[in-house]
């Protein structure tokens, strides 16, 4: 059959014009003016005046932005790789359950995922409040001094990832369930039939078999966790804001709090940068880990 | 054709009329007072909206108070979507200049009102007055921190003057004294219930005391100039020494401050006149103990306690019509005229005919703690400063490890001055 090429473009470029369009407003458009306005010393809103790199140079000698960049990095060291195997290590669990129970139990651990960060930010603030959480009262029945969690630098950080584990392990939880019984029965009938011991079977089917849904999920909390802000935020209000800051935090304050939309734009384009390279290395080592398998 | 001309024209001038005749004026208020006072402002505005039946309307809205809310007052204004009239703290109007968002409150405006200079305070007209002299919003009220205390722990401590007042109010070493009293009485967890979680609170008690030894903040265009350092250093370490010492709760938020000292855990709070309707409704229903609220002590030279106002501001680029205009300052001043209900939400009122009344002067406990007018100070005017600016995430980062004794007050002061000078 002979097909009309010309009038097929023609009409497949209007069909995906309304695409085009509202992609093109809602996020090339956006994207291209905050690059513009990295170079300007620019208020929230309103116009600015251009001073070239001078909003890149000055976070050279930024504290704050030193802050945020080694706490953003240090929050991802903390969450990512531990939180990957938290969620490994109950999907496995739930896996070895079934019918109902597993249901359930698969239900419990997803609950905390559907939670807004908001109430997420409540109930760990009622277990872990210095003056009158519960866990406190653990704490002095224990005969353990109160620790003011939220409120110690040292103490911050690693809670805050902690929450951030049991709040989004549920997502994880999922994929992985969903990648385990995409397993194939017939190995592990095989591999029990050769005698192979549970680490065994674990080291050589289930891990490598696994690896891409392994690879997925680091890949998708690698990317949340660099963006972290809603948790420090909530957590820090009122606390030790400058020492806890992370990079999209610092985007916030600059940008809505000192009135900077310049200085914030230059901040915001370094973490899409970051963003970028880091999604593209990590994506590349997973590539070779694979192969390697 | 003739007539159809003719029937339009006179359908058009039916509805100009008939438009005119029913014009309810429709004032788009925002404001961010969201806890008992909140109530009672809508009560307020709903008296209002009564008398002016028909003319007047204002339709409010309540907003998330602090950086939301003034996030969004900016975006507004930029898109033309603004309301008519807002709430606004006096102290965030430098940094309002600078985002260019306030309309200027003109001479006509006051004459129109009916209000001008004479009938608030020299801070509370101040507040309200730009660099260029010109004014940008007129005072609801003024409301500071006062010294709340439990009578009855304070009774029984041996702690009350024979008018219910605390006894130590005079100095550090009495004040201190009477912590040490309440602590050795043994019936209170805290003698004071301080906020030491939350250094943006805790900033009008530092500035408080940094006020008391004549200091300012911010001299000139700099930062803590001088000896004014000194004067911060000194502020923060009598807040330390009570923590040391065991007399004021640490770690505390805002909410478990409040709770501890409604729960008769804490003897004395230091805190905003806005929690006085919570005293008073939980006092109502026979849940709270006999209590107080006083003038802050005076812990170094004078008197001084740290306030701000709560004003109403007309967005720049607001409607230029002039019955609009109107409505708008009719409904101000209807409430600034009315503002003497708004004290029983604990605030000051701004309108010097409010507080000069008989009626207010036997409102308690307003009128015990009213006296502070005369020692009032406002945040510096610079737009860095003011409620939920940029200085107070720098101020709130070093005053919580000082508050707890974690750091020391001269370290602070040092890392506070690094920090401000890279805004």
């Amino acid at each position: 059959m002979l097909r009309n090429h010309k009038s097929e473009t023609i009409v497949a470029m209007i069909l995906i014009a309304p695409f085009i369009a509202i992609y093109g407003l809602i996020f090339i458009y956006p994207t291209v003016d905050m690059f513009l306005l990295s170079f300007q010393k620019a208020p929230l809103i309103g116009d600015g005046t251009w001073v070239g790199v001078d909003n890149y140079t000055r976070l050279a000698s930024d504290r704050r932005f030193d802050t945020a960049f080694w706490n953003t990095a240090y929050f991802v060291a903390l969450s990512v790789v531990p939180g990957t195997f938290v969620a490994l290590f109950i999907s496995l669990g739930i896996s070895r359950l079934s019918g109902r129970i597993q249901a359930l139990v698969l239900a419990l651990f997803f609950l905390p995922y559907i939670l807004p960060v908001s109430v997420v930010y409540r109930i760990w603030d009622w277990t872990l409040n210095f003056q009158f959480g519960i866990a406190m009262h653990v704490f002095d029945w224990l005969g353990f001094d109160r620790i003011p969690i939220f409120k110690i630098t040292g103490w911050f950080m690693p809670a805050v990832a902690f929450v951030t584990i049991w709040w989004t392990a549920g997502f994880s939880i999922l994929l992985f369930l969903a990648g385990l019984r995409a397993i194939p029965v017939e190995i592990y009938e095989a591999s029990s039939l050769d005698n192979a011991s549970r680490w065994q079977t674990f080291r050589k089917i289930t891990w490598p078999l696994l690896w891409p849904v392994t690879a997925l999920v680091l890949t998708i909390q690698l990317i949340s966790q660099l963006k972290i802000f809603d948790q420090v935020y909530l957590f820090s209000t009122g606390g030790r804001p400058n020492d806890n800051l992370v990079m999209v935090y610092y985007i916030f304050q600059r940008a809505f709090v000192n009135n900077h939309g310049g200085r914030a734009a230059a901040i915001a384009v370094v973490l899409f940068i970051i963003v970028i390279v880091v999604s593209v290395l990590n994506f590349q080592l997973m590539r070779f880990a694979g192969k390697k398998q | 054709m003739k007539n159809i001309k003719k029937i339009t024209a006179a359908a058009a001038l039916l509805i100009g009329v008939s438009t005119t005749l029913y014009a309810e004026e429709n004032v788009v208020w925002w404001d961010f007072l969201g806890g008992g006072d909140g109530v009672r402002m809508k009560k307020l505005i709903s008296d209002f909206n009564e008398a002016n039946a028909g003319a007047i309307k204002i339709d409010a809205t309540t907003l998330e108070w602090g950086v939301p809310f003034y996030t969004k007052v900016q975006t507004s204004v930029a898109v033309g979507e603004a309301p008519d009239v807002m709430t606004y703290h006096a102290s965030r109007i430098p940094l309002a200049l600078e985002q260019n968002v306030l309309d200027e409150i003109t001479p006509a405006d006051w004459a129109t009102m009916g209000f001008g200079e004479a009938d608030f305070a020299t801070q509370i007209w101040d507040g309200v007055t730009g660099a260029d002299g010109k004014t940008y919003g007129v005072p609801l009220d003024t409301h500071p921190i006062v010294l709340y205390y439990n009578k009855d722990v304070l009774g029984a401590a041996g702690q009350l003057n024979a008018d219910g007042t605390p006894k130590g109010m005079g100095s550090r070493e009495e004040f201190t004294a009477m912590l040490q009293a309440i602590a050795d009485a043994g019936s209170v967890k805290f003698p004071l219930g301080s906020v030491t979680a939350d250094g943006n609170f805790m900033f009008r008690t530092i500035y408080s005391l940094v006020g008391q030894q004549n200091g300012e903040l911010m001299t000139d265009g700099e930062f803590l100039a001088g000896d004014n350092a000194k004067k911060l250093e000194n502020a923060l370490g009598v807040l330390q020494e009570w923590t040391n010492a065991g007399l004021q709760s640490t770690y505390t938020d805002y909410p478990a401050t409040v709770a501890l000292f409604t729960s008769g855990e804490a003897a004395m709070m230091i805190n905003g006149v806005w929690e006085v309707p919570t005293m008073t409704d939980l006092h109502a229903s026979g849940k709270l103990f006999e209590w107080g609220a006083v003038e802050l002590p005076v812990i170094f030279d004078k008197p001084s306690t740290y306030s701000d106002s709560h004003v109403f501001a007309i967005p720049k680029g607001s409607s230029q019509d002039p019955a609009k205009r109107a409505a708008v300052l009719k409904a101000i001043s209807g409430i600034l005229n009315e503002s003497l209900f708004w004290a029983t939400a604990g605030h000051i009122p701004a309108n010097n005919a409010v507080t000069n009344s008989a009626e207010y002067k036997a409102m308690e406990p307003n009128a015990t703690y009213s006296s502070l007018t005369a020692n009032m100070i406002y945040d510096p005017k610079t737009p860095l400063a003011g409620v939920a600016g940029p200085i107070f995430d720098v101020m709130s980062t070093h005053f919580v490890p000082t508050l707890n004794g974690e750091m020391d007050p001269a370290e602070a002061v040092s890392a506070i001055k690094e920090d401000l000078s890279d805004m």
